[in-house]
């Protein structure tokens, strides 16, 4: 899965947690989950779990801290994908 | 340098099911933090969502000398947590808590309360004024602008205004010059609430 296919897959994930529907829809690595999508920050560990479910991976927090903005939550699960079993 | 932190949780628009799942709680909270989970004084969705609202509290706090921190709840750690007795806040709380928590090598005292409505928590340092309100509309928007309002209402300065510094946070200004003061806003769903404190 390349990184254009995450970034799909992670607006299904975000959806549910943003009121900005149209912001979302642009969204690119830079963008900011709580600064610029208005995600509140008590669903940060929705993000996580679903996430995981999403993409069949398991994200500790040492690493879900980096989930701040979108690029770095593709490096995120590129990384935990792509990782050997 | 002053500095303020609080949070608040929105009980009604929490998964409470989710919450009860280790999978959940364990990526924010150790073992050694489970341990403080008394199960005949606080439920364990109040728990889990309290040492949220108290990590939160203590980010937002240390973002004031730390512009470049990212918010890591796993590395900011609780260590003590008692129920004690009235806080200074308009809160009609049902359960009131005191607690410790220590993130890097800065230890915090926190104050929470916990309704049926929500939990709020300021982090207790200086002298701590702390106010929580239910507005109609949960949109972010109306949350901020209601937040902002809520304070300067109470605060009853003419020429007082509120503005964002560019790490995030706000900021308390009297005829254009800056306050020696520190707020701290917190929202979600339809509860907002501020701390705001003097040195």
């Amino acid at each position: 899965m390349d990184r254009k296919e995450i970034l799909i897959e992670l607006k299904k994930v975000l959806t549910p947690y943003t009121e900005n529907k149209e912001m979302l829809e642009g969204i690119n690595e830079q963008t900011d989950l709580i600064k610029d999508l208005k995600i509140n920050s008590a669903n940060l560990v929705d993000i996580i779990i679903d996430a995981e479910a999403q993409y069949s991976i398991e994200i500790d927090f040492d690493a879900a801290e980096k989930m701040y903005n979108v690029g770095n939550c593709i490096d995120v699960i590129s990384e935990k994908i792509n990782k050997p079993a | 340098m002053i500095s303020a932190g609080n949070d608040i949780v929105a009980l009604q628009a929490v998964d409470t099911q989710r919450t009860q799942s280790p999978a959940f709680y364990s990526k924010f909270i150790n073992p050694a933090e489970h341990a403080l989970y008394k199960p005949d004084e606080i439920s364990l969705v109040n728990f889990v969502w309290l040492l949220w609202s108290a990590k939160e509290s203590a980010y937002k706090y240390l973002k004031r000398f730390d512009a470049e921190l990212v918010f890591a709840p796993a590395k900011i750690t609780v260590q003590q947590l008692r129920i004690r007795t009235p806080l200074k806040t308009n809160a009609d709380a049902h359960n009131q808590y005191s607690g410790k928590l220590r993130a890097n090598d800065v230890a915090l005292s926190f104050l929470s309360v916990i309704t049926d409505q929500f939990i709020a928590t300021t982090i207790d340092k200086g002298d701590v004024k702390w106010a929580v309100k239910q507005i109609e509309t949960s949109d972010y928007e109306s949350q901020s602008k209601a937040v902002r309002s809520f304070l300067l209402d109470d605060l009853k300065m003419p020429g007082t205004t509120i503005e964002k510094h560019p790490a995030g946070y706000p900021v308390l200004l009297k005829d254009g010059k800056e306050l020696d003061v520190a707020i701290s806003f917190a929202h979600h769903d339809r509860y907002i609430s501020y701390s705001i404190a003097n040195s």
